[in-house]
């Protein structure tokens, strides 16, 4: 599977860090896929599933741990990149309880987020 | 002391006081009875022998004197006295049937009573014989009437049960009656009444010469009813020409002596003539007995009526020159006391009124004038001055109202009130108890009444023998008490005026502030010694002039051209305040060299002639006081803003990775597209633009912490500003007190609602509140408020607006207020608007501020009821 062919999921309110993820994303040869709040993300119409998702863990309206839970309650689950402002103890444990791959805190270095997304993609089954 | 104790004298006095009639009754009694049995006495022994009638008959008479001299309610205590010794007298001399001997007992009290009736009706004073009225009323009514009637029943009682014959027992009785009536009353009135004033007055010539008189009329009376005449035989027509020799001397005695002197001289010719006739010789020995008795009552009779009359006018002329001497005398004495008095310094009254009782008192003749003082209640009398003739003491200091009811009552209405012994009505009794227990034989106390009020009294006290007090003396003593009241009154007056001066003095001179007086052109007129102490010490500020006479207003005027702080508004507040346009400035002042800080009051003087009063109140502790609290204040507001901060800062933080966190990705982005080639130059530019941008954005979250605010997690909750505002007014309660402001709350009357987090909410009234007062520093006192309104607007949400009466907006910049640590003050951080502003526009709403069209700013905020979610 050509890494083009790899989607990456990335929901941020944040503009910025929106394009400037899929930059990267994109420069280390992946689809990029980016979504200013959750509801765009769930209502995307494109028939590839994502290999991983980057998701701000907190945004207006519901947050990012929130919209990860009710993807695995509801059986499509997705390995999750969290990426935060914030980020407490409490919130990583939370994150990684779910089954997150990772959560970086905001500002992270770009090999730590491509490290992430390798090992999301590899923790899936092909 | 207790109840009984204090009570206990009290009882015994009343007791006593109601005793005193019954032991003066008795006293009367046992005198007249007395008296009486003598007087029978007398009288059975004043016969011609063998046996006639009585030429003179004394009981009866001196009954007559007692109800002169007693009043009418207390006959009865007399003629009760005079019954058991008119039953003794009689059965003395042998037996009479007992109705006999009462029947004599009623005639002769009849004979009294009807004689003092008729005087005590028609005479002004029943117990002098001074005046021809007097004494012709006495010889009507006494002498003739009462014998005349009383004769009728006598003559019935002797004729009834003794068997004599009617009209002969008229005939003698009724002669002997009008010779005793006329000779022994007016002798034992004189005692009574007159001898204690002719004891004072009586020189020792006087003495003699009613001595030579005495002895000169007895030996004549002797020669002329003398029983065997040696000498008369030789005087050609004796015995009959020995009579006239008789005659001047009776005239002397009259003119010289009075109606007095004329009953005496005759009770003693009298007394002589019956020991002539009684011895078998003399003028009037003719046979029968009978007729010689009443051949010299009729003589004596004839002689005593005009003489009395004669000696009565003399006297009424004597008394009324003696009156007019009198009375000149005491106009010039009034004249006196009333020139020294006029003229006396008050502070000298005392003794001047020393000197004066004395002389007063040495001329009336009296041993004790005693001023007292009614202490306002009139529940007693105080002693004021007093003199005392020598070897007499000085009176009790107190006098309670319960000693002296009535006295004190007569004072109260203005009236006299005069004691004398024989003449005082009942209602005076518990004084006269008191006076006589106080050793007073007659005493005078007249109203001291100065402007209307009565002040007291002055009593003029006779403690060796009773005198009258005449009205006319009264009357002049009480233009003498008027003179003494007046003194008195002015005295009370200017020590009054030097009491109160003296407390103003000392009020002045113990303020612990530095106070000047100045007259209208701003001279000191007057200072205390706090301002001198001051004006001395080192370092001082120089408002405080040099002491008297300095020209203040010069001093303020060198301190303008010298450019002191605050010496503009000095001198303009007091040039204000001596032209009367103002009533009080005050300016604070510090004295850096001391680190003191002083009030500097200047108030109008309250006079006809202006003037100031300047004051310096050291307020140093206060200040430090308010130092200290100013700072504690401070650090509070420090703290408390770095807490606010500390409570943002996790948003803060928020707000700064997101651009971070775009910046770092991005040009870790760029440089991996840099590695390919070609390199994406579009892509470049466009990283490079977002790179600008979100470097941009962190830098507008430093300098704007709205936005950092409205990321925060807020804790929303519906608020009602009012009772906010008020919690805020209440946790500032103290520091308001301390830095002598005042919060002021126009609250809307219903309930502000809006939607917030209460704690920022606080914290921007909290930096509106303590930024307003901050404004006020130099505010004067009383003007320093901050007003705090709330209203609802139409429609839309809450206005708020702080207004403060501080230095107002004047040179800064309004948009620049509310920016981060943009600060006019040098403690200031810069931080409270901008927090605040923070803060409401994190709530959605807007802040702004204006100046006030008078003194000040006013900051208001406005928020919408219900904004959108805060994050």
């Amino acid at each position: 599977l050509s890494k083009k062919e790899i989607v990456i999921a990335v929901v941020d309110d944040d503009v910025s860090v929106r394009r400037s993820l899929e930059r990267l994303l994109r420069s280390a040869g992946y689809a990029v896929e980016t979504f200013a709040e959750e509801r765009e993300f769930l209502e995307r119409r494109d028939r590839r599933k994502p290999a991983c998702l980057v998701l701000d863990v907190t945004m207006p309206g519901q947050s990012g741990l929130e919209l990860h839970e009710s993807l695995v309650a509801s059986g499509r689950a997705l390995p999750v990149v969290f990426i935060t402002g914030h980020g407490d103890v409490h919130m990583v444990e939370r994150a990684l309880k779910a089954g997150a791959v990772e959560l970086l805190g905001k500002p992270f270095e770009d090999a730590a987020l491509l490290h992430a997304v390798a090992r999301a993609i590899a923790s899936q089954p092909s | 002391m207790n109840r009984a104790t204090a009570e206990a004298p009290l009882d015994s006095n009343a007791a006593l006081a109601r005793a005193l009639p019954l032991r003066r009754g008795l006293a009367i009694a046992v005198a007249v009875g007395v008296s009486y049995y003598l007087g029978t006495q007398v009288g059975f022994v004043l016969r011609f022998p063998p046996l006639t009638p009585s030429v003179v008959w004394p009981p009866n008479s001196i009954l007559t004197a007692t109800l002169l001299l007693v009043a009418p309610r207390r006959w009865w205590i007399c003629l009760l006295g005079a019954l058991p010794a008119h039953v003794i007298a009689l059965h003395s001399v042998g037996w009479m049937p007992s109705p006999a001997v009462l029947g004599f007992f009623v005639t002769n009290c009849s004979e009294a009573m009807i004689g003092a009736g008729i005087v005590r009706w028609f005479s002004d004073a029943p117990n002098r014989l001074d005046s021809l009225w007097r004494v012709s009323v006495f010889i009507v009514g006494a002498a003739v009437l009462g014998t005349f009637l009383s004769s009728f029943a006598d003559s019935w009682v002797a004729s009834h049960f003794l068997g004599n014959s009617y009209w002969t027992v008229f005939r003698t009785r009724f002669f002997s009656n009008v010779l005793t009536e006329l000779t022994l009353p007016p002798v034992i009135l004189g005692i009574a009444s007159i001898v204690p004033l002719a004891q004072q007055r009586t020189t020792v010539l006087r003495r003699l010469e009613a001595i030579i008189l005495a002895v000169a009329l007895v030996s004549l009376s002797m020669i002329a009813f003398a029983p065997t005449g040696r000498i008369f035989g030789q005087i050609p027509g004796a015995p009959r020409t020995l009579l006239a020799f008789l005659l001047p001397f009776l005239l002397w005695a009259t003119v010289r002596f009075g109606p007095f002197g004329v009953s005496s001289s005759m009770l003693a010719t009298t007394l002589v003539a019956i020991w002539g006739g009684a011895s078998g010789g003399g003028t009037f020995n003719v046979a029968p007995n009978l007729e010689s008795v009443m051949a010299l009552q009729l003589f004596l009779v004839v002689v005593a009526i005009p003489l009395m009359c004669l000696a009565a006018v003399i006297e009424e002329r004597r008394s009324v020159g003696n009156a007019l001497e009198e009375r000149l005398r005491f106009e010039q004495m009034l004249a006196r006391v009333s020139a020294a008095f006029v003229h006396w310094p008050s502070h000298d009254i005392d003794f001047a009124i020393g000197t004066w009782l004395r002389r007063l008192g040495e001329f009336l003749g009296i041993e004790r004038i005693v001023v007292l003082r009614i202490v306002p209640s009139g529940e007693r009398l105080v002693m004021g001055s007093s003199w005392a003739a020598h070897g007499f003491e000085s009176p009790r200091t107190k006098i309670a109202e319960r000693e002296v009811p009535r006295a004190i009552e007569k004072l109260l209405q203005e009236k006299p009130f005069v004691f004398e012994p024989w003449a005082s009505p009942d209602e005076a009794l518990r004084d006269e108890l008191e006076l006589e227990q106080g050793g007073h034989c007659a005493n005078v106390t007249i109203p001291l009444v100065a402007s209307g009020r009565v002040m007291g009294g002055m009593a003029f006290d006779s403690l060796t023998a009773p005198r009258p007090w005449p009205e006319a003396q009264v009357r002049w003593l009480q233009q003498v008490a008027e003179v003494f009241a007046n003194a008195l009154a002015r005295k009370e007056t200017e020590d009054a005026l030097r009491a109160s001066e003296a407390m103003k003095s000392a009020i002045l001179t113990s303020l612990t502030s530095a106070v000047a007086v100045l007259d209208r052109e701003g001279r000191i007129i007057a200072v205390n010694t706090a301002w001198t102490r001051y004006a001395h010490e080192p370092g001082t500020v120089t408002y405080a002039g040099d002491g008297v006479g300095t020209d203040y207003l010069e001093i303020c005027r060198r301190a303008v051209r010298e450019n002191l702080v605050h010496s503009a508004e000095v001198l303009s507040g007091l040039e204000r305040v001596l032209a009367g346009e103002g009533e009080l400035v005050d300016v604070e002042l510090s004295s850096p060299l001391t680190n003191s800080w002083f009030t500097l009051y200047i108030v109008a003087l309250e006079r006809a002639e202006g003037g100031a009063v300047i004051s310096y109140t050291d307020i140093s502790e206060r200040k430090r006081a308010e130092m200290q609290a100013e700072r504690m204040r401070q650090e509070l507001a420090h703290f408390t803003r770095i807490s606010t901060m500390g409570e943002l800062t996790a948003s803060i933080a928020h707000e700064l990775r997101q651009p971070l966190a775009g910046i770092l990705t991005n040009a870790q982005a760029a440089r991996r597209f840099l590695e390919l080639t070609p390199p994406d130059l579009n892509e470049l530019r466009s990283i490079l633009d977002d790179i600008i941008a979100d470097d941009r954005r962190a830098a507008e979250v430093i300098t704007r912490l709205r936005d950092i605010l409205s990321k925060g997690e807020l804790r929303q909750q519906q608020l009602d500003l009012n009772d906010l505002i008020r919690d805020v007014a209440r946790l500032l309660g103290s520091d308001t007190i301390i830095r002598n402001m005042r919060i002021s709350l126009e609250l809307h009357p219903h309930p502000v609602v809006v939607s917030g987090d209460r704690v920022q909410l606080e914290q921007v009234l909290l930096n509106l509140v303590v930024n307003a007062m901050d404004a006020m520093a130099e505010t004067p006192n009383g003007q320093r408020t901050v007003m705090v309104r709330t209203e609802r607007m139409d429609g839309s949400g809450a206005h708020v607006a702080v207004e403060d009466a501080g230095t107002g907006l004047a040179n800064q910049p309004v948009e620049r207020l509310f920016e981060p640590f943009y600060t006019t003050k040098p403690a200031g951080m810069g931080m409270g608007l901008s927090v605040a502003k923070s803060i409401v526009e994190a709530h959605g709403g807007i802040i702004w501020a204006t100046n006030n069209p008078t003194r000040g700013a006013t900051f208001h905020f406005a928020l919408p009821w219900r904004q959108k979610d805060l994050s």
